[in-house]
């Protein structure tokens, strides 16, 4: 194929992909339910509007400990010792298209009844 | 394997960890993982079409493993490799349909690959599938990252088109 061809297949398929990311990026979630999950398993459910004070979770991986800060209507990983802070410069987790990942330790904080439904492994909010 | 040919391979093997290491020195422009230049990949890829798919395989696979040595993080090896693994069988499986005029189609094509393979190895190791949510930003990333370093390797291929290693 043509070089001209596949400057046209690549800019078609970047155009594709930010309109998808334009969508995913404003997705608002269903509820304010978010889970904390670390290794794929679930370590606390909140409701973002029945949190009354600012409080702290913290959890501990394997590259040392991320701290996530709760307060009403909003959860943020506050600090981490892992290499990269990627999961800190992503500051408040906004809306349901983006979850909030540190892949050192392995930790994910998302909306819960995700437009994808993906609620199975948990079942009710505690 | 010729001197010349062994000699070449290291050097350019030292300089695609050098230019890893600097890439990872330097804080990230967003806090998604997986966008990033991706400079490394031209020595790759100048490996793969001047010299030869092993030469290529040595380059990619001992700056994967050095470089994750050298910076001390071992979390990042086990997504390069994946990432990596993944890109150059693809590269190698394309590489006859790609003259060295659309190496940068070629580039394109394996940083898109690697940037799949990663997220997907980050869906594994989270056991999160939401996580899928990032494919579209880094579909667009290895797009433009791929052609840019494409381009760079492309461009010094033509240069030394009538060279013999
Ligand atoms: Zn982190």
């Amino acid at each position: 194929m043509k070089n001209r061809v596949w400057i046209i297949i690549l800019s078609f398929s970047v155009l594709i992909c930010a309109v998808c990311w334009l969508y995913i990026s404003n997705l608002s979630p269903l509820s304010q339910i978010v889970g904390i999950y670390q290794n794929g398993n679930l370590v606390e459910k909140i409701d973002l509007n029945s949190v009354t004070e600012r409080r702290e979770i913290t959890l501990s991986g394997e590259y040392g400990k991320n701290t996530v800060l709760v307060s009403n209507g909003h959860i943020m990983m506050k600090s981490a010792e892992c290499p990269d802070k990627l999961c800190v410069k992503h500051g408040e987790l906004k809306n349901g298209g983006t979850p909030i990942v540190c892949l050192p330790n392995r930790v994910v904080v998302k909306f819960e009844d995700s437009p994808d439904g993906a609620d199975a492994k948990t079942g009710a909010v505690r | 394997m010729k001197t010349k040919n062994l000699i070449l391979t290291a050097i350019l093997t030292a300089l695609a960890l050098v230019s890893f290491m600097i890439e990872a020195a330097i804080p990230p422009l967003t806090p998604i993982y997986g966008i990033k230049l991706g400079i490394a990949n031209v020595f790759t890829l100048f490996a793969l079409y001047a010299l030869g798919t092993r030469q290529a395989a040595a380059v990619l696979f001992l700056r994967i493993l050095l470089g994750s040595i050298f910076t001390g993080q071992l979390v990042s090896f086990i997504y390069s490799l994946t990432g990596g693994v993944l890109s150059f069988a693809l590269m190698v499986l394309l590489k006859r349909f790609f003259p060295v005029k659309q190496v940068w189609v070629l580039s394109a094509l394996c940083a898109v690959m690697h940037n799949v393979g990663q997220l997907g190895a980050a869906v594994l190791m989270t056991g999160t599938v939401q996580i899928l949510y990032y494919l579209p930003v880094l579909v667009i990333a290895g797009i433009i990252a791929g052609t840019f370093t494409g381009l760079c390797a492309q461009l010094v291929l033509m240069r030394l088109k009538n060279q013999t290693y």
